[in-house]
C-alpha cells in the first residue's frame, strides 16, 4: 500500500475507505484509524492490542484478562499517588471507561465529552509501555477476577459454553475461555503477567481508533506526541502456530448442575475472513434472527424452548457456529437436539427461500445503521473486525453480504452443518 | 452547553398524550419508546400477572393480521417491536428504517387495540413464562433481590415481590377474557411516545396523529398508592441454592419519598457518590482496596408516581468471602456517610453526572429513553436542559440533608447462593 506524508510529522496517510481514514505512526508502526461523526459533542478512543486468550497456554490461561485488570492499576504518569488514575481523571468527567478481552484481542476505551479526548489519548499512550504490573495488585485483583469467574459459573449458558469450546478444540487455544481456568486465575505469577505485557504491549501490535466529534489534525498531532515516545517492539511477537487437527466425528459433553436445562450444538466454521463467512452470517439470521426465523418457529412457538440463539463467530482462526436453546420444563434434551438438527437438514436439503434472503438483507441494513448509532457502537464493531486481522471488513463485509444468494446459503449449510464437525452439549439440571 | 431541547418537538395530542420527535444525524436508524396507561398496579393482587402475559401476546395476532402475517410484515422491513408490562403502564419499543416509521406505528396501534389472544398462543406463551419462573428459582440475583423486596414492604404494597409459587399460580389462572378486558382498557389517554433518529419531524407527527388517533381513549387511570406499613428493621434472610459458585447480596431500606419529592435528586446523587460508578466509594474500597468482589453498586429502586421506593446495594461474593464482604459494606457505608460527603467529592460527582448525561444522550436509544421518562414523569421538555443545571446547583448541605434517609441501623439483607457454613 502506498503511503503519503501528512501535515503531521511522522504520520503517514495509508488509505481512506468509506468514512474511515487509516494512518501510521512511522517511528513505531502504530496503526491509527479515524472515524469522524459530529452528530454529538462526544468522542471516543479505543486501543486494540492484537493479543487475546489465543496467545495463552496451560498454566496461564486467563492471563490476558488478568493483565487487562492490572492495566487499571496505574502507569508512570497516571497513578494513585498523583491522584491521576483513569477513574479520577476521566470517569469523574462522565466518561464511559472500560476494557474487554476476547480470543484474539484486548481493548481499552474511553467515550468522553469531546473536550476530554486529549486526556484519554495521553492516558492510553502512557499505559501502553509504563503500566505498573505489580504483585501487590495481582493479589487483590486475583480475588476480583475469581469472583467474575464465579459469577459466570453461576450461569448455565456460560458453564455449557465453556465446555463446548473445550471439547470442540483440543489443540488450539480457543479450547479455553477468555477468563481462563480457576486454578490459573489463582496461581499465575506476576512474572508471567509481566512477560505477557512485555511480549505484546507495543505500538506495532496495536491500533488506536478515534471516533466521533474531533479535529483530525489536532488528534493526529496528539497521537504523534503521546504514542510517538514509544519505540517499536525490539523483538518479533510470539507466534501462535498451533492448528486444530481435523475433527473426525461428533463429540458430546454433559454438564450436570443447578439451573435451566439447555442444549447447545457447535459446528466448526472457517476464520472470519474466509469467503464463506457472509453466507454463514445470512444463514445465522435465517435460522435464528427474530420471531419469523426457522428455529424460533420450530422451537419457541411450539413452547419446546424458552429461547433459541445462534452465535456465528468470526474470529482470527477457524471458529464455531453455535446454537443454544433453553428448554421449557418437561421438554427432553433429545427432542430439542433432534428438532434443531431437523431444521438444519431442511436447509441443507431444500435451501432457503428468496423471501427469507430478502428479510435477512433488510435486517443487515438495519444492523449497519445501528453500528453508527453512538460512538461506542462504532468503536466496538470496528474493533472486532480489527481482531480478525482485516479492519476493512467493517466496510466490505456488508457489501459481500448483499451479494449472497440462496445457492450460497444451501452450499455453506451443506458444507459446515455436518455431524462429523459438530459438538453437542447438554446442560442437565440437578434441581427439579 | 447548547440547548438539548431546542431541536426536539413536543406535541400534545388527544387526551393528555405527549409526543416527542427528535431528529438526529444518524443514517437508517429510527428508535421508538412509548407507553400507555395500564399495568399491574391497577389490578387486584391475584390478577397482576395479566398485563405481563398480555404484553407477550400483543404481537401474536390481531383482528386484522394473524401472527404469521404480522411478524412477517415486520421482518420484511427489518423492523423490531416488543411490548412489556410495568406497574402503571404498558410499554412498547422498536426500531425501523426511516421509511417504515408509519408502518411500525400502525402495528403498535393495531396490537394495542385489537390483539386477539388466541387460546393456542396463550397456552404456549404461558408455558414459556412458567419456564422462566422455574429458571428464576435457581438464579441467585433474582432470588436475593425479590427476597429483599419482601423484607422491606408489606404484602399489600405495590413494590412487594410475590413469591414464586404465588406468581406461578397467578400466571396459570389468567383467562383469555381477562386478557381481552385488560387490552380493551388501554388507550391513547396518557400516551407518551418518543421517536428519535433519521426522521423528518412533520412526517413523523403526521404519522403519529393519523395512527394513534384511531386508538380508543382508554379507561385506565392512575390508582392511589398505599403507604408501606412495614416498620424498618435490621433483618437478614438467606436463600440456599445448591451448586452455586457466587453469592448475590442485596442490602437496603425503604425511603419514604417519591421521584417528585425535592429530596429525591440530592439522594440520588448521594447514592451515586456511594456506589454508582467505578470511582465511587464502594468500588474503590470493597473492590479496589480489599479485592472482595467483582462488582458492587448502590442505586435507588422502585420509585414511581406517588410511590415510595428503596435504597439498595447489590454485590457479589465468593461463598467464603461474603460475610466479610457484608461487614465491610456496612462499615464503608457508615464511613462514607460520616466523612465522604465533602465539597470536593460533590464537585467531582456533579461533573461526572453532567458529562455522562451528554454521552448518554448521544445515541437514539439514550435520548428516546430519557424523553419517554420525562413524559411519564410529567416533567416539561425543558427538563432536558434543566437537569444539568439542577445537578450543578446542588450544594453539600443538600446532600448531607439527604443522608439520614439511609437508615444505617435498619438496613435489611437478603443473600442467595450456596453457603459453606
Amino acid at each position: 500500500m502506498a503511503k503519503t506524508k501528512t501535515a503531521i510529522p511522522g504520520i503517514s496517510f495509508i488509505k481512506k475507505l468509506d468514512t474511515i481514514r487509516e494512518y501510521k505512526l512511522e517511528a513505531n508502526g502504530l496503526r491509527i484509524l479515524l472515524i469522524p461523526n459530529a452528530s454529538a459533542p462526544v468522542a471516543g478512543c479505543m486501543v486494540t492490542y492484537h493479543v487475546g486468550s489465543r496467545n495463552e497456554a496451560i498454566g496461564y490461561t486467563g492471563a490476558t484478562h488478568m493483565l487487562e485488570h492490572l492495566m487499571f492499576k496505574g502507569s508512570k504518569n497516571f497513578n494513585k499517588e498523583k491522584r491521576s488514575t483513569i477513574w479520577h481523571l476521566l470517569e469523574t468527567k462522565g466518561a464511559l471507561v472500560n476494557a474487554t478481552t476476547w480470543f484474539d484481542r484486548t481493548n481499552y476505551y474511553e467515550v468522553v465529552p469531546k473536550e476530554h479526548l486529549s486526556l484519554a489519548i495521553a492516558l492510553e499512550a502512557d499505559r501502553m509501555r509504563t503500566a505498573r504490573i505489580r504483585e501487590e495488585d495481582r493479589q487483590s485483583e486475583m480475588t476480583v477476577v475469581r469472583n467474575e469467574f464465579e459469577r459466570g459459573e453461576n450461569e448455565p449458558m456460560e458453564a455449557l459454553d465453556k465446555q463446548l469450546w473445550a471439547i470442540a478444540y483440543q489443540a488450539h487455544p480457543y479450547h479455553h475461555s477468555t477468563i481462563g481456568w480457576r486454578s490459573d486465575i489463582e496461581k499465575v505469577s506476576i512474572e508471567r503477567l509481566q512477560q505477557f505485557y512485555n511480549d505484546f504491549y507495543w505500538p506495532n501490535n496495536a491500533t488506536v481508533t478515534i471516533a466521533g466529534n474531533f479535529n483530525e489534525k489536532e488528534v493526529l498531532k496528539l497521537i504523534a506526541e503521546n504514542f510517538g515516545v514509544h519505540p517499536k517492539a525490539p523483538h518479533a511477537f510470539p507466534d501462535m502456530y498451533t492448528q486444530e487437527p481435523k475433527q473426525e466425528g461428533e463429540r458430546r459433553v454433559i454438564v450436570k448442575r443447578t439451573g435451566a436445562n439447555m442444549v447447545g450444538i457447535a459446528h466448526k466454521i472457517p476464520d472470519g475472513n474466509h469467503p464463506d463467512i457472509p453466507a454463514l452470517i445470512v444463514l445465522d439470521m435465517v435460522l435464528s434472527d427474530g420471531k419469523t426465523s426457522r428455529l424460533y418457529k420450530a422451537l419457541v412457538d411450539t413452547a419446546k424452548v424458552m429461547d433459541v440463539t445462534i452465535y456465528s463467530y468470526q474470529l482470527h482462526d477457524p471458529g464455531l457456529f453455535m446454537t443454544y436453546a433453553t428448554l421449557t420444563p418437561g421438554t427432553l434434551h433429545e427432542l430439542v437436539e433432534k428438532r434443531i438438527k431437523k431444521v438444519y437438514a431442511e436447509v441443507i436439503e431444500k435451501g432457503i427461500t428468496a423471501r427469507e434472503l430478502a428479510y435477512a438483507k433488510r435486517a443487515v441494513r438495519v444492523a449497519l445503521g445501528h453500528r453508527r448509532d453512538g460512538i461506542y457502537a462504532t468503536l466496538s464493531a470496528l474493533n472486532e473486525d480489527l481482531a480478525t486481522g482485516v479492519w476493512e471488513r467493517f466496510v466490505t463485509l456488508p457489501q459481500e453480504i448483499n451479494t449472497v444468494t440462496v445457492v450460497d446459503i444451501k452450499r455453506v449449510a451443506k458444507k459446515y452443518l455436518v455431524e462429523d464437525q459438530s459438538t453437542v452439549g447438554w446442560f442437565v439440571t440437578t434441581s427439579h | 452547553m447548547d440547548s438539548l431541547a431546542k431541536n426536539i418537538t413536543e406535541k400534545k395530542l388527544f387526551e393528555n398524550a405527549r409526543v416527542f420527535i427528535a431528529p438526529m444525524r444518524t443514517q437508517d436508524v429510527v428508535t421508538l419508546e412509548g407507553s400507555v396507561l395500564g399495568g399491574s398496579n391497577m389490578l387486584p393482587r391475584s390478577l397482576r400477572e395479566t398485563p405481563f402475559l398480555a404484553s407477550k401476546l400483543f404481537d401474536a395476532g390481531t383482528k386484522k393480521h394473524d401472527k404469521k402475517n404480522l411478524r412477517e410484515s415486520l421482518a420484511a422491513r427489518g423492523a423490531s417491536l416488543s411490548f412489556s408490562a410495568g406497574g402503571d403502564r404498558t410499554y412498547f419499543s422498536g426500531s425501523c428504517l426511516p421509511e417504515d416509521l408509519p408502518f411500525l406505528l400502525q402495528i403498535v396501534e393495531e396490537c394495542l387495540s385489537t390483539a386477539v389472544f388466541q387460546p393456542a398462543e396463550i397456552s404456549s406463551t404461558r408455558e414459556r413464562l412458567l419456564g422462566r419462573l422455574k429458571e428464576q428459582r435457581t438464579d441467585t440475583r433474582t432470588q436475593a433481590s425479590n427476597e429483599l423486596s419482601r423484607l422491606l414492604y408489606d404484602e399489600t404494597h405495590l413494590n412487594y415481590a410475590e413469591k414464586d409459587a404465588f406468581q406461578e399460580k397467578s400466571l396459570k389462572s389468567v383467562t383469555r377474557a381477562q386478557l381481552v378486558d385488560f387490552r380493551s382498557s388501554l388507550g391513547r389517554e396518557g400516551l407518551v411516545l418518543a421517536i428519535v433518529g433519521d426522521i423528518d419531524t412533520a412526517t413523523a407527527l403526521r404519522a403519529v396523529e393519523r395512527t394513534f388517533g384511531r386508538l380508543a381513549k382508554g379507561t385506565q387511570t392512575s390508582v392511589l398508592k398505599k403507604k408501606n406499613t412495614k416498620a424498618p428493621m435490621m433483618q437478614e434472610k438467606r436463600i440456599s441454592i445448591a451448586e452455586k459458585t457466587n453469592i448475590d447480596i442485596f442490602l437496603g431500606c425503604v425511603v419514604p419519598l417519591t421521584y417528585e419529592s425535592p429530596e429525591y435528586l440530592p439522594l440520588s446523587v448521594l447514592t451515586h457518590m456511594l456506589g454508582g460508578s467505578f470511582a465511587a466509594h464502594l468500588m474503590q474500597t470493597v473492590r479496589e482496596r480489599d479485592g472482595l468482589t467483582y462488582g458492587i453498586q448502590s442505586y435507588l429502586s422502585d420509585f414511581g408516581k406517588d410511590l415510595e421506593g428503596s435504597f439498595r446495594i447489590w454485590a457479589t461474593f465468593s461463598p467464603d468471602l461474603y460475610e466479610r464482604g457484608v461487614q465491610t459494606i456496612r462499615k464503608e457505608v457508615k464511613n462514607f456517610l460520616s466523612a465522604g460527603l465533602t465539597e470536593n467529592a460533590l464537585t467531582q460527582k456533579k461533573e461526572e453526572r453532567t458529562g455522562s448525561y451528554v454521552i448518554g444522550l448521544s445515541t437514539t436509544g439514550g435520548l428516546a429513553s430519557l424523553l419517554h421518562k420525562i413524559g411519564r414523569e410529567g416533567k416539561p421538555l425543558s427538563y432536558l436542559d434543566e437537569y444539568p443545571r439542577l445537578i450543578r446547583a446542588l450544594v453539600v448541605k443538600d446532600i448531607r440533608a439527604a443522608a439520614p434517609m439511609i437508615n444505617l441501623d435498619r438496613l435489611s439483607l437478603a443473600v442467595a447462593g450456596t453457603f459453606t457454613k
